[in-house]
């Protein structure tokens, strides 16, 4: 998936404006024309040249189709594979704090698993062993606090 | 002397030898597979540094890079898919070596060649780097602010085939970095009242972000592609090596020469330092039409060269608190976790620590020889790892990973922001390693700058006045000029990077 240069640019140009619009609610310190907005708006103005000349060289020598879509985008299942791995993040960050590492982490890897084709009984032994490690590594050995969710009382 | 014997005390631990073990098997591991880079196996690998000593911690991340690149090769030669991009510019070459029915001799040369390369930038990093501390230890803010220039302009300059793609990038991160309290004033900025931004955008997450989960939603619409081994057996592999080194010891010195120099410029690092070399190998060949016939010669400019550019790399991290390349970016960062501040004061205050990182260097580069046979002989194996079943896995050590750094929700949340956005970019030929040196640099780049415009009373003259600021400074504005003229339309027509390359070729 490619946007062309004159969209990216354009797109970032916004996105700068913006920052160098927010800048002008920090505070300035009397007589003094450096701050805490100085140096972001060096850098907006920076992303805004950069931008700009992306845009101007796209339009006079390149002029690339607006959106050319990579090979993938046009088998199906692809889209639902980068799909589903976004899917996954978005599943462990609003499901783990009340479901906890433990289900959040198996069940993530057995439907990755089984939708990238793994054998069902490879799945199931890979995710509880790699569900199982990660928990025994992070959470014991390395004390990281990971959310235990409803096997709380089990565990 | 005696911080010298304090660091072999530090080094030879158990607890350390084990993890400079299991980070070699690791780093060995995530090189050898065609996809996973080794700045990936860096940026998996600092959440769990993160719970260790400065001297364990630093090992893991040495030994692992060095093993990740000397393994890369691997399936460059039997798949024709480099394991990490530093083994990109000969992975043709070796392939057809291997058609040749060379396999064997071209595995024993790379790996002889990368223990060498790689012990020849260690001792170029033992021999500069602390001169050039004393050197910098009388460096004030102004020196340090047209260094970070420096450094960051380098990056960009070198480090991608489209100047303004890297610009944008580099001005990106530094624009991700001014996220949190501003260092001079204590304002808040560009934190909309979040309590998590406050703290600023945190560094591990982005960069698991960045080159993990972009690398991993690359993949997942890529699983198909595969290669077939053409030969899978390796027979011996030292024969044959010792001729080699007889007739191309000079391709050795120059590649490992070259290979440290390009190291330790800011911003190039060992995928470079082999493309570097294995072009120069091949001008200053006396058999040039040789090259891409399975030829050895360029090779052993090339392998040598990614390992030196290692330890290259570490001279201007350890120093000057600049990156050589990706990889020390995050070291950086690590260093900085560690309250161990990388600069030239490092080596006045804490001596033991920056001899303790050269003796892992070394010990890293040793170990890589049995290692790398070990690895070189289970190839078959490693490689038959199927990327269905790691990528879900690494999904979920990235998750854990970033989850650590902030024991949070919000590193996960910046994780997979940061992954999509680095995807994006990446999409669309802007090189992410610009961004994350910027976002390294950026604190660090404004209080310098704040810090002498207070000194200046806001003049950027005296930003020129002092001897060593001021050849910095025009330095810096001379390559800033070529730069913006190169970059202009009205220039020279300038080459667009095909869709998803980043290096120039």
């Amino acid at each position: 998936m490619r946007f062309n240069d004159t969209i990216v640019g354009a797109a970032f140009v916004l996105l700068a404006a913006a920052m160098i619009a927010l800048t002008f609610s920090f505070p300035s310190f009397p007589g003094q024309n450096y701050g805490p907005s100085l140096f972001p708006r060096i850098l907006g103005a920076g992303i805004i040249l950069c931008s700009l000349v992306l845009i101007i060289r796209d339009r006079r020598e390149v002029k690339a189709p607006w959106l050319k879509l990579a090979a993938w985008t046009r088998d199906p299942r692809k889209v639902l594979s980068f799909a589903l791995m976004i899917a996954a993040m978005l599943f462990y960050i609003f499901a783990s704090e009340t479901l906890g590492f433990i289900p959040c982490a198996f069940a993530i890897q057995i439907v990755l698993f089984l939708w990238f084709g793994v054998k069902p009984v490879t799945a199931v032994i890979v995710a509880v062993a790699m569900t199982l490690l990660v928990n025994w590594f992070f959470g014991s050995m390395m004390l990281v606090p990971l959310p235990r969710g409803i096997l709380d009382s089990l565990l | 002397m005696a911080a010298i014997e304090t660091a072999f005390g530090l080094v030879f631990q158990f607890q350390v030898l084990a993890v400079i073990l299991g980070a070699a098997m690791f780093g060995m591991f995530v090189g050898a597979m065609p996809g996973l880079t080794a700045t990936m196996a860096t940026a998996l690998l600092v959440p769990v540094t993160f719970f260790m000593d400065p001297v364990p911690a630093l090992g893991a991340i040495v030994t692992a890079t060095a093993m990740a690149i000397f393994a890369g090769d691997i399936p460059a030669a039997m798949l024709r898919m480099p394991g990490t991009p530093a083994s990109a510019a000969y992975a043709d070459e070796s392939y057809e070596m291997t058609k040749k029915g060379q396999l064997d001799l071209c595995m024993g040369v790379n790996l002889v060649f990368s223990v060498m390369g790689g012990i020849f930038g260690v001792i170029v990093l033992i021999v500069l780097a602390p001169a050039l501390a004393e050197l910098a230890i009388n460096f004030s803010s102004f020196e340090y602010f047209w260094l970070a220039c420096l450094g960051l302009t380098c990056a960009v300059f070198i480090g991608s085939g489209d100047v303004v793609k890297g610009l944008l990038s580099l001005f990106l991160g530094l624009a991700i970095g001014t996220v949190g309290i501003d260092p001079a004033a204590g304002q808040p900025r560009f934190t909309f009242d979040n309590v998590d931004l406050l703290a600023g955008i945190n560094f591990i997450p982005t960069l698991i972000g960045m080159f993990a989960v972009s690398e991993l939603l690359r993949g997942a619409v890529s699983l198909d592609q595969g290669s077939a081994m053409v030969q899978q057996q390796v027979g011996r592999l030292l024969r044959g090596v010792g001729g080699v080194w007889r007739k191309y010891w000079k391709n050795f010195f120059r590649g490992s020469i070259l290979g440290s120099l390009i190291g330790a410029l800011p911003g190039a690092g060992s995928d470079i330092a082999a493309w570097v070399s294995y072009a120069l190998s091949k001008k200053l060949s006396k058999e040039p039409e040789k090259f891409g016939t399975g030829h050895i010669e360029g090779i052993v400019d090339a392998t040598s060269a990614n390992n030196a550019a290692l330890g290259g790399a570490w001279i201007p991290a350890l120093v000057f608190g600049i990156p050589g390349d990706s990889i020390t970016a995050i070291v950086i960062g690590v260093l900085y976790m560690k309250g161990m501040n990388p600069g030239p004061s490092v080596f006045l205050q804490t001596p033991q620590l920056i001899y303790a990182v050269f003796i892992i260097f070394i010990l890293a580069n040793l170990i890589m020889f049995p290692l790398g046979w070990a690895a070189i002989k289970s190839a078959k194996q490693i490689l038959r790892v199927p990327r269905n079943i790691l990528l879900p896995v690494i999904l979920i050590f990235c998750m854990v990973g970033s989850f650590a750094m902030t024991n949070s929700l919000y590193g996960i949340v910046l994780m997979a922001v940061m992954g999509v956005f680095g995807w994006f970019l990446e999409e669309h030929g802007v090189p992410v390693a610009p961004l994350i040196l910027g976002l390294v640099l950026g604190e660090m780049l404004e209080q310098n700058f704040m810090t002498s415009m207070i000194k200046s009373d806001g003049s950027f003259l005296v930003f020129f006045e002092r001897p060593i600021a001021g050849v910095l400074g025009v330095c810096t504005v001379v390559i800033w000029g070529l730069m913006l003229w190169r970059m202009l339309p009205f220039g020279k027509r300038t080459q667009i990077v095909p869709e998803g390359e980043v290096t120039p070729p």
